[in-house]
């Protein structure tokens, strides 16, 4: 059922298609996002310490765990007429070629302004194992034009 | 492996290249604004972006479907600024730096980019702080097209390499 701001409440569950990442994935999001950054490209680079961190290979890039939120939010956005705003995140853990990963979203709150009507909603990205690799928050803007349907 | 069409061909892809003129923590004065380069989007760069991440929302993809939506036309997702960042900075950059760790981001979104815009970034270092023995950079950055309208504001955090 497409959201409407009406009928959203608070604890309804938002997810997305997970995700195999794996090498290819990650030099392509290279290639998509201009970020050949050796954190991402270099094995051997990833075996050395930086500073407090050792990662022991290639991970992949933190705003491919951005991107797949962001994806999961217009997706569920947009058919309600609905427009994506803001979206907040941070790194809990490295992922890794291999793992699998899944965005989540659990709505928080309800705001009316003025001019338009808001919804918080809380995000994730899970791993295969259920631990959370990047958390954050979003807001998504309901215009009042956007009709229940 | 094959790679990908780049969305800059004449991006420089060795982050090594160029490494020693990038200014270190030490270096990086908060408010002092970051060069940056204009950046022309292209359809296929959008259409890269979608496949990196999974995208299939016609909306961005397929010029009909596109044209009978909301804006009229193809448009980018909302975190095209990931593509954008890079594509507006330039190598000597404190951003390229090898080691550069993203620790975290908030974005605020205004209007779509579109193919076809030449879009231009304001950026700056807003703020250095040590934390846990790490060194963290915060910096700021806004997205206009070239008619002047805000596509979309961001402030990250960045933990500087060693």
């Amino acid at each position: 059922m497409t959201a409407t701001f009406d009928n959203l409440k608070p604890g309804d569950a938002i997810e997305g298609p997970s995700f195999l990442v794996s090498r290819e994935s990650i030099r392509l999001f290279c290639d998509a996002s201009l970020d050949y950054n050796p954190l991402h490209l270099d094995d051997e680079y990833m075996k050395g310490s930086f500073g407090k961190t050792t990662f022991g290979g290639i991970i992949m890039h933190g705003m491919n765990n951005f991107g797949l939120i962001s994806r999961m939010l217009t997706d569920w956005a947009t058919p309600a007429g609905a427009v994506h705003r803001r979206l907040e995140t941070r790194r809990l853990k490295p992922v890794k070629p291999g793992d699998t990963i899944t965005p989540v979203g659990i709505v928080k709150a309800k705001q009316v302004t003025d001019k338009s009507r808001w919804v918080v909603v809380d995000v994730a990205v899970n791993n295969e194992s259920g631990e959370k690799v990047a958390m954050g928050e979003a807001t998504i803007e309901f215009p009042a034009s956007a009709k229940a349907s | 492996m094959a790679q990908a069409q780049s969305p800059d061909p004449n991006f420089e892809t060795d982050f090594w290249k160029d490494a020693n003129l990038r200014k270190t923590w030490d270096e990086i004065v908060p408010g002092q604004p970051r060069q940056t380069i204009p950046y022309k989007l292209t359809q296929e760069a959008i259409a890269l972006y979608c496949k990196a991440v999974g995208e299939t929302n016609p909306l961005y993809l397929d010029e009909a479907a596109a044209k009978a939506g909301p804006f009229g036309g193809i448009t980018a997702p909302p975190a095209i600024h990931i593509l954008l960042m890079f594509a507006c900075t330039p190598a000597d950059d404190w951003m390229r730096s090898p080691g550069t760790v993203n620790a975290g981001q908030s974005w605020s979104y205004n209007i779509p980019a579109r193919p076809g815009d030449t879009i231009t970034l304001q950026a700056r270092a807003l703020d250095k702080f040590i934390k846990r023995e790490r060194l963290f950079v915060v910096h700021d950055n806004v997205f206009f097209n070239h008619n002047g309208d805000v596509i979309c504001s961001g402030r990250g955090q960045t933990i500087r390499p060693l």
